[in-house]
């Protein structure tokens, strides 16, 4: 209990402040996540990156000789309340910006408010491919992203489980969110280039307790691993499942695998389970460390390990973006500081990367396929899953638009 | 043979988590004809009492029946405040709107006090499976069957043998000759809405290590529990138990032999027909209502 009371203190301090500063001219930045339920460990540390950016770059003077100020909303992770939230932000408090979305159905109900409003969204944590393209054919695209989307992911998995690791029959278990289903149709067209078919292509549902018969059709097809694409609790219950079948192989997939509630509810089962990851809570770089410790000692957290380590950088990442953006704009109207996203001058030193031109006009990706690697679940956190990778953590991996390994994205 | 009989074990598990549930909503239908559609909140609330117990280090096992009687009292609460003010005034429906208003508010309420991420709920038992006639069961899904079988069977055993348990039907034959024999129904009604909180929540802490704990767990078990009572039929114990394995088996078996996309399909195809065919339920009495 005395954790949760220290996080509402530390909530109510940082509000408290914004409240303060609301007084003056503000700019207002609108963060929408799932910050309760299945998807809330993501949703909340996304959150908490944002308020130790928000407050590190008040600290310093905030932007254009104003304070930031962030208006936070809870989606729930559902469609509805994230498309009310959207019109809120753009009719009611009229945000200059909008950061956040954790699911992908979520940012592909809401995002187009802001895309006929003229005001820029940087997704910094939904993966899905097509949502940076879901506007390909209007001039303008307000939608940007500094998280590692499915197209990299997908193939990166493959990678692991086909060529790194040798299995050859995987079986693909999926949830049938948007997520699920558009995350499993990268999984099968990258199998597909490497010539594998999945031996068994498996479906569930959000808040299943089951998952005998998923488990049971992977086994009997031979499958040497389980490629997964759910969330936490979900994925929990496949590792579950695997303890109670007395059948364990390897389970690789998307980054949720990461999740503190698919390392909590798994237990023991859930070790080993590897996943691609933008960041890993190491401190590899000056930069890494001090957000960690800050992290750690504005939020309390159990056992010093971060819920989402991706989603807190991410949503730590996309604020400097921000910043960076409306600071060269000189100006608050969103035309502005999305040509100024799309060309950005002065390089951004973040905790994933480094950012040096991170969009164009056509390139609205931040991340690109050299520079998430691969975590594993070891001793109930995400650790590196190859010591070289570790090794090298130091080296920071920029944008390369020329990196190997992501896939066309389908529309 | 061998999945066939995994396949039958995992559904036999999973349709008496469902049954357990379901068994709440016949305990009070036997009584006032009424339903607690908080059911699964009711579930909720004693998963997340016995999990904070169990957090300040109280015994798994002694943990029950302080459980139990946090379900009792929820129970009542229910009735005096949903219930018993529709059912004075004969309203049909009142009952229904209240009872569901009362689950969303035990929902929100637990959403701010425990947060709404899913929590593990430690196993009192081994996590290891057993191997049982060449198929894998976990100790704590015996558990489940157990502790659900034995908990219908006290529960028909109070209502046929004991006199308080012949109140009770005697309230749900006719409630008016009831009363007139000196039957105080109105606590009938209460202890039975009390009961059927209570099982409630003793089925929460029996299949929370199974399941995950969380604020929203309730919403789809009490759903599918709901169809578990009305192919089962809402008037017999036993019912509810060969409903509860129909639909478990029915959803793992076809998830392995058809498709895990249409795993919930049969379950709701039977639903439907026995609503079409025999309205009273599987193994319910046919009553006939005098209007």
């Amino acid at each position: 209990m005395s954790i949760r009371f220290t996080n509402l203190a530390v909530a109510a301090a940082v509000l408290s402040i914004a409240g303060l500063a609301a007084a003056a001219d503000t700019i207002k930045i609108g963060v929408d996540g799932p910050f309760t339920g299945g998807s809330s460990s993501m949703g909340v540390s996304m959150r908490d990156g944002v308020r130790l950016a928000v407050s590190e770059i008040n600290a310093a003077g905030g932007v254009l000789g104003r304070k930031l100020e962030v208006v936070e909303r809870d989606d729930q992770a559902e469609k509805g309340r994230g498309v009310q939230i959207a019109q809120e932000f753009i009719n009611k408090e009229k945000v200059v910006a909008a950061v956040g979305y954790i699911n992908t159905g979520v940012a592909l109900a809401s995002q187009r408010f802001f895309q006929e409003a003229k005001i820029p969204v940087m997704n910094n944590v939904a993966t899905g491919s097509i949502i940076t393209h879901q506007f390909d054919d209007q001039p303008e695209n307000y939608i940007f992203r500094n998280a590692a989307h499915d197209s990299i992911q997908a193939p990166m998995i493959v990678e692991e489980a086909i060529t790194r690791r040798g299995f050859k029959k995987v079986a693909i278990l999926a949830d049938s969110t948007n997520y699920g289903q558009l995350g499993r149709e990268d999984l099968e067209r990258a199998l597909g280039l490497k010539g594998v078919k999945p031996v068994a292509v498996e479906k569930f549902n959000i808040k299943d307790v089951d998952m005998t018969a998923q488990l049971l059709k992977a086994k009997e097809a031979g499958a040497e691993a389980i490629l997964t694409y759910g969330i936490g609790p979900e994925l929990a219950q496949i590792a579950n499942g695997m303890t109670k079948l007395g059948w364990k192989v390897p389970m690789i997939g998307s980054w949720t695998l990461s999740m503190a509630n698919y390392i909590d509810n798994a237990g023991p089962g859930g070790e080993g389970a590897r996943m691609p990851q933008t960041f890993i809570q190491e401190p590899t770089t000056p930069k890494r460390q001090s957000f960690i410790i800050s992290y750690l000692k504005t939020f309390n957290h159990k056992n010093a390990r971060i819920d989402s380590p991706v989603s807190a950088a991410q949503g730590y990442d996309s604020i400097y973006l921000l910043a960076a953006a409306i600071t060269q704009a000189k100006s608050t109207e969103g035309p502005k500081i999305k040509a100024a996203l799309e060309n950005l001058q002065t390089p951004v030193t973040g905790v994933v990367t480094s950012y040096n031109k991170p969009f164009t006009a056509k390139d609205h990706e931040a991340i690109t396929a050299n520079i998430p690697v691969f975590g594993e679940v070891k001793g109930q956190r995400v650790v590196y899953a190859y010591p070289d990778d570790f090794k090298k953590a130091s080296e920071v991996r920029v944008k390369d638009v020329n990196a190997k390994g992501a896939m066309a994205v389908k529309k | 043979m061998e999945i066939l009989l995994q396949l039958v074990y995992s559904g036999i598990a999973l349709g008496m988590i469902y049954a357990v549930i379901a068994f709440g909503y016949q305990l009070t239908f036997q009584t006032s004809d009424t339903l607690n559609f908080g059911q699964g909140d009711a579930l909720m609330l004693g998963a997340m009492v016995g999990l904070t117990l169990v957090n300040m280090g109280v015994n798994y096992w002694l943990m029950i029946p302080m459980v139990i009687v946090f379900g009792l009292l929820q129970g009542s609460l229910v009735e005096r405040i949903g219930v018993r003010p529709a059912i004075k005034i004969k309203s049909e429906f009142g009952w229904i709107m209240s009872t569901i208003a009362l689950g969303i508010i035990f929902k929100n309420v637990a959403e701010n006090v425990w947060g709404r991420d899913d929590l593990k709920f430690p196993s009192p038992l081994p996590e290891s499976p057993l191997k049982f006639l060449g198929a894998n069961v976990l100790p704590m899904e015996l558990l489940v069957v157990a502790g659900a079988v034995l908990m219908m069977l006290a529960v028909e055993f109070f209502n046929r043998k004991s006199i308080y348990g012949k109140a009770v039907v005697a309230t749900f034959n006719d409630r008016d000759a009831a009363k007139l024999m000196g039957i105080n129904t109105g606590l009938v009604i209460t202890f039975s809405y009390a009961l059927s909180s209570a099982t409630a929540a003793f089925a929460g802490v029996l299949i929370a290590p199974l399941t995950l704990t969380g604020a929203t767990m309730g919403a789809v078990l009490g759903l599918k529990a709901f169809a578990v009572a009305i192919i089962g039929g809402l008037t017999s114990g036993m019912g509810i138990i060969v409903g509860g394995i129909i639909l478990g088996i029915a959803e793992t078996t076809t998830g392995f032999y058809i498709s895990t996309g249409y795993k919930d399909v049969p379950g709701l195809v039977l639903l439907l027909l026995v609503l079409a065919y025999k309205p009273a339920g599987l193994f319910g009495k046919t009553a006939i209502k005098k209007v």
